[in-house]
């Protein structure tokens, strides 16, 4: 591999990971630790808000349906009685379920998903007011408007469309995926999921006998970056099919790279990779020690 | 799990393997403590708890800090990190109170927000009232500018060629049924005010010019309007007609005006904050005029539905419509003095 697509390589992981810290939202506590937030992606969103569509207006629908069908009054005076009725619901309800449960409706409790305020703050009611008056103005009032209740003009149906264009389009445009009632009200959409404290995979109590021996002339080619992408395939165990070809091939590439000439058996591919594990972060951790880090493989050539 | 072996069997050694074995209770301690707030609230720690909860994310937050540093292991830092993100939350952005947050808004931010917005309600009911004047004018001047405002009226009872008795007839109309106020109190509200106040107050952004021409439009066809009508003697009728929903309706739409002429002006003129920071600052009035054109256009939606239907003489329409207006001017200008503004 030349150098110069090496540093290719390198720059275009180092631009990935910059990418994803700028849009990591950072709060720096008075512990002085920063504390790191995830933005919530889009899709995720538009799923917690498609559950808290359906917790409103399911139960209105089905009394839709069931005065449709058993009294006879004329259809579009229930409908626009029963859109009237949508509005006095749904504005209240996110409000309240966000002040109850501090920043989280229905959706958003179920998809792992919760607004925060832009500060780090305790999330005010004025906050939380705003982000969902806003969110009728930006998206449910001019839908109505758009599929006409009492006659809407052909004027109005334009420009409820270029403003619906432009509402759906600001969160895309956002760094943080913020819409407009965000921006608005200085609040953030961002997932918590909880993660469990996985299992330690460096086994090394210093006094078990290893299957393998690893010199330091064995464990001076990797980096973070690919011991981390090794912790991956390790921590992937029962849950991808055909794992064991696929660790195979990880031993074969690892064996190649950094000249470990003793064969490796088929069944003890684990072992070994576990193995290799565990001496590749204690040496690295001891080179840290040093002020030696090694960010990737590349950590000989400087750039 | 295989850590509790690792730790009895005497010390690994990795530094950061150590490092994790020694800490790990305490992390494990505080995820039950987040994870119990998160489900059911602060209020359900108890005294011991509570200690610990504090003790615990200070640990694990300099937890974090140590494994930033010294940690290959991504998934403990993906493991911290979060579980320090959440403790945070639970520390530090809990829970506000939630009861008497609408009292404390009707009774005091909207009332003191009005009384502190004199110059964007000073354009919002000036674009009206030089609107309403301008469209008089023009009526009076030619009357085929009729033709020009309200396009596809001229052959209805309202237009300048309906008979007097035509229009008189459009003023008073006792035969309406429930439903049909039902569905016009409804389609009132959707179509005609509601657009209005919103175009008004979310065109405000732009500089607070859009707005004001459009609520000055909207003032130029009520002028209009009431000319027809008093060209032909029926002032009066017309005033009480309009007066039962309009000194709401048109009120709510001058104060959608105001709001939106507060997000133009912090636009025009941010002083010494940025124009986002303007907007934010500003935004909390226009929020607050945006929840009373709300709450004024719901009222008059009803007062227009179905109140004048019912009511059926000039001078009850007049007295319930200004009666409903020295409401609005008693509740805003004259209540709400005494608390400090939190909500």
């Amino acid at each position: 591999m030349g150098a110069s697509s090496q540093i290719s390589q390198r720059n275009i992981r180092k631009r990935y990971e910059l990418e994803r810290a700028k849009r990591r939202i950072e709060i720096l506590p008075p512990e002085g630790v920063p504390i790191h937030f995830e933005v919530a992606s889009l899709g995720s969103r538009l799923g917690a808000q498609l559950l808290d569509l359906l917790i409103t207006h399911v139960g209105l629908l089905l009394l839709f349906l069931l005065v449709i069908f058993n009294f006879s009054v004329p259809f579009s005076q229930v409908a626009a009685f029963f859109i009237l009725l949508t509005f006095a619901l749904r504005a209240p309800y996110y409000i309240l379920t966000e002040l109850v449960w501090n920043g989280r409706t229905i959706g958003k409790r179920l998809s792992g998903l919760r607004v925060i305020s832009a500060d780090g703050q305790r999330l005010s009611a004025y906050q939380i007011v705003v982000r969902n008056l806003m969110k009728e103005l930006e998206v449910f009032l001019p839908i109505t408007l758009l599929f006409g209740l009492g006659g809407t003009s052909g004027e109005t149906r334009i420009f409820m469309i270029v403003w619906l264009l432009m509402t759906f389009a600001t969160p895309f445009f956002q760094k943080r995926n913020q819409r407009i009632g965000d921006i608005i009200a200085g609040t953030y959409v961002i997932a918590l999921p909880k993660t469990d404290l996985t299992k330690e995979l460096a086994q090394d109590d210093g006094v078990s006998a290893k299957r393998f021996e690893f010199t330091p002339s064995h464990l001076e080619h990797y980096g973070r970056f690919e011991l981390q992408t090794l912790e991956s395939v390790l921590r992937s165990q029962s849950r991808v099919p055909g794992l064991e070809k696929r660790e195979r091939e990880v031993v074969e590439a690892i064996c190649k790279k950094i000249g470990y000439l003793e064969p490796v058996r088929f069944e003890e591919g684990h072992t070994f990779l576990s193995e290799f594990y565990t001496a590749q972060r204690a040496f690295l951790e001891g080179r840290s020690l040093l002020g030696d880090k090694r960010e990737d493989k590349f950590h000989q050539k400087k750039d | 799990m295989s850590d509790t072996n690792l730790s009895a069997s005497g010390a690994s050694t990795l530094r950061s393997a150590r490092f994790r074995a020694e800490r790990e209770g305490d992390w494990k301690r505080l995820e039950g403590l987040v994870r119990k707030v998160e489900s059911s609230g602060v209020r359900s720690l108890s005294y011991h708890d509570a200690r610990d909860l504090a003790a615990t994310y200070r640990q694990t937050v300099s937890s974090l800090s140590v494994a930033r540093e010294i940690s290959l292991d991504r998934s403990l830092l993906d493991y911290l990190d979060n579980l320090s993100a959440r403790a945070y939350l639970v520390v530090y952005a809990p829970q506000g109170s939630v009861r008497g947050l609408a009292a404390q808004l009707l009774l005091y931010g909207i009332p003191q927000t009005v009384r502190r917005c004199a110059m964007p309600l000073l354009i919002g009911f000036g674009a009206m009232l030089l609107g309403g004047l301008l469209g008089y004018a023009l009526f009076e001047q030619d009357t085929s500018w009729y033709e020009f405002l309200h396009p596809g009226e001229m052959s209805g009872d309202r237009s300048p060629l309906a008979t007097r008795e035509q229009m008189l007839s459009s003023l008073y109309d006792p035969n309406v049924s429930f439903t049909d106020q039902l569905s016009a109190f409804a389609s009132f509200l959707f179509s005609n005010n509601a657009r209005v106040a919103l175009m008004v107050f979310s065109l405000g952004v732009l500089c607070a010019v859009p707005n004001f021409v459009l609520t000055l439009y909207n003032g130029v066809l009520l002028g209009s309007f009431y000319a027809v009508f008093a060209d032909k003697g029926l002032g009066y009728d017309v005033f009480g007609w309009l007066s039962i929903h309009g000194v709401t309706e048109i009120s709510a739409i001058c104060v959608a005006c105001a709001g939106g002429a507060q997000l133009g002006l912090a636009v025009l003129m941010p002083g010494s904050l940025t124009r986002r920071d303007a907007l934010r600052y500003r935004g909390r009035d226009a929020t607050k005029l945006a929840i009373l054109a709300v709450i004024m256009l719901v009222v008059a939606a009803v007062l227009e539905g179905f109140f004048r239907q019912l009511v059926q003489s000039a001078e009850t329409r007049l007295l319930i419509g200004w009666g409903f207006g020295a409401f609005w001017v008693y509740w805003l200008f004259f209540t709400g003095h005494q608390a400090e503004e939190g909500a």
